[in-house]
């Protein structure tokens, strides 16, 4: 436990630092980009001189961006996300209204992805070399070699236009007003798709470190004694080979989180399905730097309690990780 | 058995190197293909097998699908392995400064490192590319910004069990100075394991650029296969050639670059092993 | 190859049969309206500020027409092309220093209140003039507006202002919003921007950022058994490809505004229950023009301007970029203009030799490589259309020895680049003609417009001639002398080519053939919708 804590501690200090690198990083990136928000705007609306600087000022984009960036650092400081130049409301409540849907998204999928891959893998991994072993494993990469967006059009095609089995998109029947098991069934089954897209292209990931991990512990001692002492196969692979092989695995799990809510922009989008990977897109084609800010400070944050979360995980799991290793 | 022969007798890594050597004879055809793989070559939206002079087909303006899928591997191939290359080299490079050098600047880049991994890295391309404005060179750039924290992670893993071996320190005590001991020295020995990242850094790198392309992100002056796809799925099911002819190639090139990488890795660590 | 064309020709020929034909079995025209239901539509764009007074465009007003309404809608068959809608009549004082406006009865307010003239005076003066994006232009000489009687409101004009003009402007500037609501606090910051309050014939219900907004009927609308639906729902599809399947899968009833790509026209035309609507946009027309930077030496030269435009088959890019849903262009007017446009300017047909020759004649000679000298060349990325010209024109040029490099902007990227930081040599842009020349046209080619202002002529180009046709046609109050200068100045643009104009569009409909009275005015698809049914 107090391991534990130590880990949190050291954890938490180092992740002020990475999330002040994100946030300055971001914020320049954004003041390089040509064009601002008021460019993004007047695109839809056209405007003469006096009114794009009216904008610019009631948006105060006409302060320097050092001004800008301290105001945003200090407001920060006070947990303010500040207001969207966009959307005309406090940015928090922008991204807690899309926040669930994402999540839901990124931990259906992953669970898919990790759920799905590993229990194959151990399934490839029992039989070495065998015919199943092969197909499985080329099978997976295979599927990991399919662009995301290509699937996700796919997929609409057969199953929501041909079959007509599934909704195209979005996240829940519009203004349907259910309520509690048939509004969770509702959002379940516009999931089907977007969480197949996103989860099966990780699938490979799982199986192959799942198979690489098992064909480790083929070869290792205790496995080999176990064997000696006549366990049955079944046993064997569940109870040592596979379990053995799964702590990676848990590593990769948090790894794989950033890159899983970057896979979601694209399937979101795809997908029409409203979470914070679209609202990003959004939010750097109308150059609403608080707002892109706020975001990428959303799903940095979450990727770090993600990685902490799993290195606790890993430090009960596994008794020969000490805190120290686990950090940098 | 020599390595080659080992390599030769996978399956996979054999498929995987025909898939590849494919792929480059089409990107080098590419360069002998005259004229602009751009140019309205026919009538708007042909099906493929139609004409023979237009075998695949042409798209929405006309344009022969066939000569862009050529043009297509060229850039596909060039995206992913400059990318890769960037990426590998800044990695490597990062990754042996902070683990040679410890202490502050370990933890310095370290961070910044983090800080690279925090951000989903196909977030940071979009912003990046949206930002500066689509050609190749910022999408390579784009992709290599996203990926290099991997590859840093392993060398600087490498280079700290390496730094204590015996020619470092004998390196040290004929005074080297520690920048060339570090790139001389300790670099070429932690590259393995970060190059055997290679073929998974190059295929992502592939399929990082056709989503760009997929959003409108691609470069306009160049044909590119996401960029093929982007233009097909708006026909996606009045013509659905157009999307699924590059996305095919897509697939088994992405496929071709993970079975060969894999049959060199294989066959290498297994070299290395023995040895 | 043959058998494509001939269906492709044959869709375009019977486009308006096929309405027809696919409507008549499920309803006739004549069929009484039926009452209640749910339309669910496609919106591509979520607008944040609904407030149609201070932004009039076509996104804001694609929702927010049904909630606020202006003093008058076009109309195919209306005198001057206007229905009343809040005025009933509308009358401009021979010296142009006035303009009267006779107002509804009995109109009230969503939230009960009563809709008076000093809504309108306050309307055009606190909002239309200072704020809306377009009224600052055509009300900058509006002093103030007399209100004598609740349906009675009076604009007095500092100069005189052609009536024509505010006419004209009607439909799309004239949204008049509750006094009583928006005369506390900062009008920009007022909530009734996000959640409008007006007089139409729907209310706003809600709005789920990402997903949909709910407009709800207003049972105490002013028209007569209006509105017949029940509910409105705008669902959001950013992706382009969605609102096809989505109309497919029958889970949106409509989609406007070429929600669905032209490509796929020709396929979703013949799905059962489907029908592909080309009408209800006569209003909205975008013109495709190729803009051009004048400080670049080599298009300074009217040679080489008309060079390109020569170079330019219009009918191809009507035929392939556009599949046959546009028409070609001869100027600044689009050929669709009931009042302004004439056919009587100089034209450029497609011609590679003759453009090759005026190239040499202007002493730009091709190089070895082929090449007279390079340009960039700037599509604007709001449409797929401009994007493909974009890639037809880089084509077109290659072939007269131009080589031009296409640059890849977002929306702000290309505002900047284009309009205030003149990074380009020809970009292609979509101006809109909204109904007079003076409202957003004449500003493309006049001179002395500051840096950073969208849509107008950034590219350095000044016409002494021009400018002064310009200004005498501003100030010109008789509507056939006025109409007159409007000619020669198409005249005029066509010969000086200060930009050129390549084709005209507008945008399509597909429905479910169960939707009914759609497209009947020229502005439908922003208009109140109060009459919109579903059958069955």
């Amino acid at each position: 436990m107090i391991r534990a804590l130590m880990l949190l501690r050291r954890r938490v200090v180092g992740s002020v630092f990475v999330l002040l690198i994100v946030v300055i990083g971001t914020f320049v990136l954004l003041e390089a980009a040509p064009g601002d928000a008021v460019d993004a705007y007047i695109v839809s609306t056209g405007g003469d001189a006096g009114m794009i600087e009216l904008l610019r000022h009631r948006w105060g984009l006409d302060q320097s961006e050092l001004t800008r960036l301290a105001n945003y650092l200090w407001a920060l400081l006070h947990l303010d996300l500040g207001q969207s130049v966009t959307f005309a409301r406090p940015i928090r409540d922008v991204i807690l209204e899309r926040l669930p849907n994402t999540l839901l998204l990124m931990v259906s999928a992953t669970a898919l992805s990790f759920g799905l891959g590993s229990a194959l893998g151990i399934y490839a991994g029992a039989r070495p070399g065998s015919a199943r072993d092969r197909f499985l494993s080329i099978g997976s990469l295979a599927l990991y070699a399919v662009p995301g967006f290509w699937l996700g059009l796919v997929l609409i095609v057969i199953f929501a236009v041909d079959l007509r089995w599934l909704p195209i998109g979005g996240i829940e029947t519009l203004a349907s007003d259910k309520t509690g098991v048939d509004r969770a069934a509702d959002i379940a089954t516009h999931l089907i798709l977007p969480v197949a897209a996103l989860g099966f292209i990780y699938l490979a990931l799982y199986l192959r470190m799942m198979r690489a991990g098992m064909a480790e512990a083929w070869r290792q001692d205790f496995v080999l004694a176990a064997r000696a002492r006549g366990l049955s196969r079944r046993r064997l692979v569940l109870a040592h080979v596979a379990r053995n092989a799964l702590l990676p695995l848990i590593t990769m799990l948090g790894l794989q989180s950033a890159q899983m809510l970057g896979g979601s922009v694209v399937i979101e989008s795809v997908f029409s399905v409203p979470g914070l990977g679209r609202l990003a897109q959004e939010a750097v084609a109308s150059r609403d730097t608080p707002l892109l800010l706020g975001i990428i400070l959303t799903s940095a944050v979450l990727v770090v309690v993600i990685n902490l979360l799993v290195d606790i995980a890993y430090a009960f799991l596994d008794p020969r990780v000490g805190a120290g290793e686990a950090g940098a | 058995m020599s390595p080659a022969r080992r390599f030769l007798r996978t399956p996979e890594a054999v498929a995987g190197a025909i898939l590849l050597a494919a792929l480059i004879a089409m990107a080098l055809v590419a360069l002998l293909f005259p004229g602009d793989p751009q140019a309205i070559a026919g009538p708007a939206l042909l099906p493929p097998f139609q004409d023979w002079s237009l075998p695949l087909g042409t798209d929405r303006l006309g344009r022969d699908v066939l000569a862009e899928l050529f043009h297509g591997a060229r850039a596909s191939l060039a995206v992913g392995l400059a990318a890769a290359a960037a990426a590998l080299a800044i990695g490597s490079v990062v990754g042996t400064l902070a683990g040679f050098a410890g202490g502050l600047v370990d933890e310095v880049l370290m961070r910044i490192t983090d800080a690279f991994q925090t951000v989903p890295s196909f977030l940071l391309a979009l912003a990046f590319v949206s930002v500066v404005g689509p050609s190749l060179g910022v999408v390579v750039i784009a992709i290599a910004l996203g990926t290099w924290p991997g590859p840093a992670r392993i060398a600087r893993a490498e280079v700290l069990s390496i730094r204590e071996r015996d020619y470092v320190a004998s390196a040290r005590a004929i005074g080297m100075h520690p920048l060339e001991i570090a790139f001389r020295e300790v670099l070429p020995n932690a590259l393995p394991p970060v190059l055997a990242m290679s073929s998974v850094i190059v295929a992502a790198a592939i399929l990082t650029e056709a989503a760009l392309s997929f959003l409108g992100l691609g470069d306009p002056n160049r044909v590119t296969w996401g960029g093929m796809i982007a233009e097909g799925r708006a026909v996606l099911r009045t013509a659905p050639f157009l999307s699924i002819v590059p996305g095919i190639a897509l697939v088994l090139t992405v496929l071709g670059v993970y079975l060969a990488g894999e049959g060199i890795v294989e066959t290498t660590a297994v070299r290395r092993g023995l040895s | 190859m043959s058998g494509f064309t001939i269906s492709r020709r044959k869709m375009l020929a019977g486009s308006a049969i096929l309405l027809a034909s696919t409507a008549m079995p499920n309803f006739g025209w004549a069929q009484t309206p039926k009452k209640g239901g749910r339309l669910v539509l496609a919106a591509d764009s979520e607008p944040r500020n609904l407030n149609p007074a201070i932004v009039a465009s076509n996104g804001v007003f694609f929702i927010s027409s049904k909630i606020v309404e202006t003093l008058a809608e076009a109309s195919f068959d209306g005198k001057d092309g206007l229905a009343p809608r809040l005025a009933l009549g509308w009358e401009g004082a021979a010296d142009g220093l006035s303009a009267t406006f006779k107002l509804r009865d009995g109109v009230r307010w969503h939230d009960g209140k009563p809709f008076t003239s000093a809504d309108v005076a306050f309307s055009a003066l606190q909002i239309w003039k200072p704020l809306q994006n377009l009224g600052r232009t055509v009300f900058k000489d509006l002093a103030s507006v007399e209100t004598p009687d609740d349906l009675t409101a009076v604009f007095r004009f500092a100069k005189p202002t052609p009536f024509q003009l505010i006419r004209n402007a009607l439909p799309a500037l004239s949204s008049v919003v509750p006094k009583h609501i928006y005369e506390v606090g900062k009008i920009e910051d007022n909530p009734a921007n996000t959640a409008p309050i007006g007089t139409g014939p729907f209310k706003f219900g809600e709005y789920k950022a990402g997903q949909y907004y709910r407009l709800t009927k207003n049972t105490d609308y002013w028209g007569k058994d209006e509105p017949y639906l029940d509910e409105i729902i705008y669902q959001v599809l950013p992706d382009r490809t969605s609102a096809a399947s989505a109309l497919e899968a029958e889970e949106i009833q409509l989609a406007a505004f070429s929600a669905v790509p032209l490509a796929d026209l020709d396929r979703i035309s013949r799905v059962p229950g489907l029908k592909v609507i080309t009408k209800g946009y006569e209003g909205l027309t975008y013109q495709l023009v190729v803009e051009i930077n004048h400080r670049r030496k080599e298009l300074a030269d009217l040679k080489v301007r008309r060079a390109i435009a020569h170079a330019i088959d219009k009918d191809f890019v009507v035929k392939t970029v556009f599949l046959g849903y546009a028409a070609t262009a001869t100027g600044p007017v689009p050929k669709n203009d009931p009042q302004f446009y004439t056919a009587d300017v100089p034209t450029y047909a497609f011609d590679v030799a003759k453009a090759n020759a005026l190239l040499d004649e202007a002493g730009y000679k091709k190089g070895a490589d082929g090449n007279r000298f390079s340009l960039r060349l700037l599509p604007a990325p709001y449409f797929n259309e401009t994007k493909q010209f974009g890639d037809y024109l880089r084509q077109a040029l290659a072939a007269i020895g131009i080589d031009a490099q296409l640059v890849n902007n977002d929306s702000a990227a290309h505002i900047k680049a284009v309009y205030t930081d003149h990074a380009f040599d020809l970009a292609v842009g979509p101006p809109v003609f909204r109904g007079d020349p003076a409202i957003s046209t004449t500003i493309l080619v006049q001179s002395g417009i500051p840096d950073g202002v969208p849509f107008s002529n950034q590219g350095g180009y000044k016409n002494d001639a021009l400018d002064a046709l310009i200004a005498k046609a501003s100030e010109t109050l008789d509507t056939s002398a006025r109409t007159d200068l409007y000619k020669e100045f198409q005249k005029e643009v066509a010969a000086d080519l200060p930009l050129i104009n390549v084709a005209e569009w507008s945008f399509i409909s597909v429905a479910r053939d169960t939707v009914g009275n759609i497209a009947n005015n020229p502005r439908w698809a922003v208009s109140n919708w109060a009459d919109t049914y579903l059958a069955g």
